[in-house]
């Protein structure tokens, strides 16, 4: 299938957004995504999640004759294939061109920077040496490919132990698993790929692009670097002019990101061992999480909130006297109510509920534990018995609260928020809609609740 | 500031909000149409086993003698005569790629291109240079289809005034099998805006223009602020257009108009809770119902 394009207003969105150094999902100008390094149960086998993008990697080895004129050297053989699973716009015929780049990019950071010693496997110089294959296949495309294939290559690659060789004079014995340990790979660096895409003609930069910020930018820099600071491969495409310390900064940034990639994974390898070791679970299955939505999940953002105290304090001094606040809510139909009125956020209006504070105060904390208690009784015991306990709650609430004026607790800004009642039985919902239209009708004193306190604006 | 909340709740199939007698034949690929072998078979069966069997999953529509499966999810298939709205993806060397929903990517030839200024006359090497100055990627036109080839690739033209770029509106993108095919595509409502139904699925929404502009043939955007509330009017449009869709209307300038007068009372936003969305369809149905009974 064709990609869709993108329209004009997209695009300029995003570059807008970029220009005011803003992402579409709350990063900074240097972030990566969130990466998962997870391993299966054979050895060189491993699942990377830089975000969504998704890359599998495996290892295999297998003994051949080596090539003519080098004859005490492995052989090394990358392979990194785009699933049609990945993206609509990958099919069988029609990928040529990405994934050439990408082959190519790969082998030059994995094999010329000689990152694995290629001499310790040989086997028997001339006739026998280890031909290691590394495949990788790209799962999900969220952006960014490139820096998850070489993160999965040199993950499955530390991960992989290959059978034990032993050499006397002219007979060579090939261990089994079982007879012996199966030997790791020699391996003296880890290459890490760090890509940077450029817009507005190297003007802004983003590291780990995902997949719209990938559509939009001008040209890429990817830096191959390890944890020692020594750049493998460093390729520019897309045909941007970048000024040298523009090229110096990056690789700088690549340093940092590196040694952090690196450090995280040779905990994930350190981990899988322990676990290997201490005859634990190990693989795919025991890292999928079970019982847990995992669609269309938001992952959290981290916001700074290290001045919300001072904004908060300034709010109040400025705020102005609150307006009428409507408190009961708006039931529209089972399931759903409205709270609030639409019209314009009143939470800087502290001056009246500041007030009632002390009046308040004692009371809506004997309340509040009430409601707690009652909200686990709830949830072991579905009875009517909850009708009863809410329906005191919501006269006892009644009583304190005169008029529409808010009620808060201690000095935090809130306003009324009112729980609705599930229906008794949720997992009844499907079968008897209309029996929980009816039991609604009588239960329809809403559990006024408090807020927790919200970080100002 | 209001905050809504929703529970959960079981989605009520759709023929039964309907409470329609007539039932489409609907069938799924390897369902048996028919088992008499005297019909001719049309798009979307094949024969196998003696049996007329379905190959695409959509309803079965019969002529005479000759069935065929009309699939309800697919891809725009061109016929010669339909509007079309698009974007272009490309710029080449006499033609530019126009991107329809459709299997291939339609085309449009600059010798089916209106010249400004209405010129009649033998496109010249100038022409081909400038081409990029009358459409770039991502512009959108409309344009009616000339020719289908035979991979099913569509040939477009925008020979006509009333063809050619879009300037500001809305475009929402639906299915090509809910666009009712009529007389034509382009409504002005007297509800304060225009639509261009494509029957590509493309519909675009945008204010009326004042006047005709007559020299212009349809290359220079528009981009003077549109005003409050014509951008209101667009946006419940919009908004009743994708109410329509979900519930799986089809679409043509009377629905949607009696869409949008069902939705006044509500605010503009509240159009697309799926509670207000079914009771101003269900209202428009009956208003189309009694229309036509």
């Amino acid at each position: 299938m064709k990609e869709t394009p993108l329209s004009n207003c997209e695009r300029r969105f995003l570059l807008r957004a970029i220009e005011e150094k803003k992402r579409l999902d709350g990063r900074q100008t240097y972030d990566y995504r969130n990466i998962r390094i997870s391993f299966g149960t054979d050895y060189g086998c491993c699942v990377v999640e830089l975000g969504k993008t998704r890359v599998l990697g495996q290892v295999s080895c297998e003994l051949v004759s080596p090539k003519l004129n080098r004859a005490t050297e492995g052989i090394l053989f990358f392979n990194l294939e785009l699933s049609q699973m990945a993206a609509p716009a990958f099919e069988p015929g029609r990928q040529s061109d990405l994934l050439v780049k990408l082959n190519r990019l790969l082998e030059r950071c994995l094999r010329n920077s000689k990152c694995i010693d290629t001499e310790s496997l040989c086997v028997v110089a001339g006739e026998k040496v280890w031909q290691i294959r590394v495949d990788l296949h790209l799962l999900n495309h969220d952006g960014n490919i490139i820096d998850a294939a070489s993160i999965a290559a040199i993950v499955a690659l530390c991960h992989f132990r290959r059978p034990d060789v032993s050499v006397q004079g002219d007979e060579i014995t090939l261990y089994t698993p079982e007879e012996r340990d199966p030997v790791p790979l020699s391996i003296h660096h880890m290459p890490i790929c760090v890509s940077f895409a450029f817009f507005q003609q190297g003007t802004y930069l983003l590291v780990d692009p995902n997949e719209r910020e990938e559509r939009v930018m001008d040209g890429l820099l990817v830096i191959a670097m390890n944890k020692h600071r020594e750049i493998c491969t460093i390729q520019s495409s897309g045909g941007i002019m970048l000024l040298k310390d523009q090229v110096l900064r990056c690789s700088k940034i690549a340093g940092v990101k590196v040694a952090e990639i690196t450090e995280l994974i040779l905990k994930a390898l350190e981990n899988d061992q322990k676990v290997r070791k201490e005859g634990g679970k190990f693989g795919f299955a025991e890292s999928i999480a079970n019982q847990r939505i995992t669609a269309f999940k938001m992952e959290k953002a981290p916001i700074d909130t290290s001045d919300v105290e001072e904004k908060a304090e300034e709010i109040i001094a400025e705020a102005e006297p609150p307006s009428e606040v409507v408190s009961t809510p708006v039931l529209w139909t089972p399931g759903t109510a409205q709270i609030g009125e639409g019209v314009e956020n009143s939470w800087g209006d502290l001056e009246d509920s500041e007030k009632e504070d002390d009046e308040g105060g004692g009371d809506e904390a004997i309340i509040l534990d009430s409601i707690k208690m009652d909200t686990g009784v709830e949830v072991s015991d579905i009875g009517s018995q909850e009708q009863k306990s809410y329906k005191e709650l919501g006269t006892r609430l009644a009583e304190k609260t005169e008029g529409d004026a808010p009620i808060i607790l201690s000095d935090s800004e809130e306003e009324e928020m009112i729980i609705l009642e599930p229906d008794k039985n949720p997992k009844k919902i499907r079968t008897q809609t209309t029996s929980a239209k009816q039991e609604k009708a009588p239960s329809k004193k809403p559990v006024k609740r408090r807020k927790k306190k919200r970080a100002a604006n | 500031m209001a905050m809504e909340m929703r529970l959960p709740a079981a989605r009520k199939p759709l023929s039964e909000r309907l409470g329609r007698d007539t039932k489409k034949h609907l069938v799924v690929p390897g369902d048996t149409i028919t088992t008499d072998t005297g019909f001719m078979r049309g798009h979307g069966t094949y024969m196998g086993e003696e049996k007329l069997i379905a190959s695409v999953a959509g309803s079965v529509e019969r002529v005479n003698k000759l069935i065929c499966v009309k699939a309800l999810k697919t891809r725009y298939i061109g016929e010669v005569g339909d509007i079309v709205v698009g974007r272009i993806t490309e710029v080449q060397q006499k033609r530019w790629k126009v991107e329809t929903n459709s299997r291939l990517d339609s085309v449009l030839l600059l010798s089916s291109m209106n010249l400004p200024g209405g010129e009649l006359r033998r496109r010249s090497a100038e022409d081909e240079l400038a081409m990029r100055g009358f459409l770039q990627e991502g512009d959108l036109i409309s344009a009616e289809v000339q020719a289908v080839f035979s991979d099913g690739a569509v040939s477009l033209h925008t020979r006509s005034l009333k063809y050619g770029k879009l300037g500001q509106g809305v475009l929402v993108q639906v299915s090509p099998s809910l666009v009712k095919r009529q007389k034509t595509h382009f409504h002005d409502l007297p509800c304060g805006a225009s639509v261009i139904l494509g029957n590509n699925g493309f519909i675009w929404i945008y204010p009326t223009p004042e006047h005709k502009e007559e020299e212009a043939g349809g290359f220079t955007a528009n981009l003077e602020p549109v005003s409050l509330a014509d951008r209101e009017v667009i946006s419940r449009l919009r908004n009743c257009v994708i109410s329509l869709v979900t519930q799986r209307m089809m679409l043509y300038d009377t629905s949607i108009l009696y869409c949008y007068e069902a939705s006044l009372p509500h605010q503009i936003k509240d159009i697309l809770k799926p509670e207000i969305m079914e009771e101003i369809v269900m209202e428009t149905r009956q208003r189309l119902l009694e229309q036509e009974g």
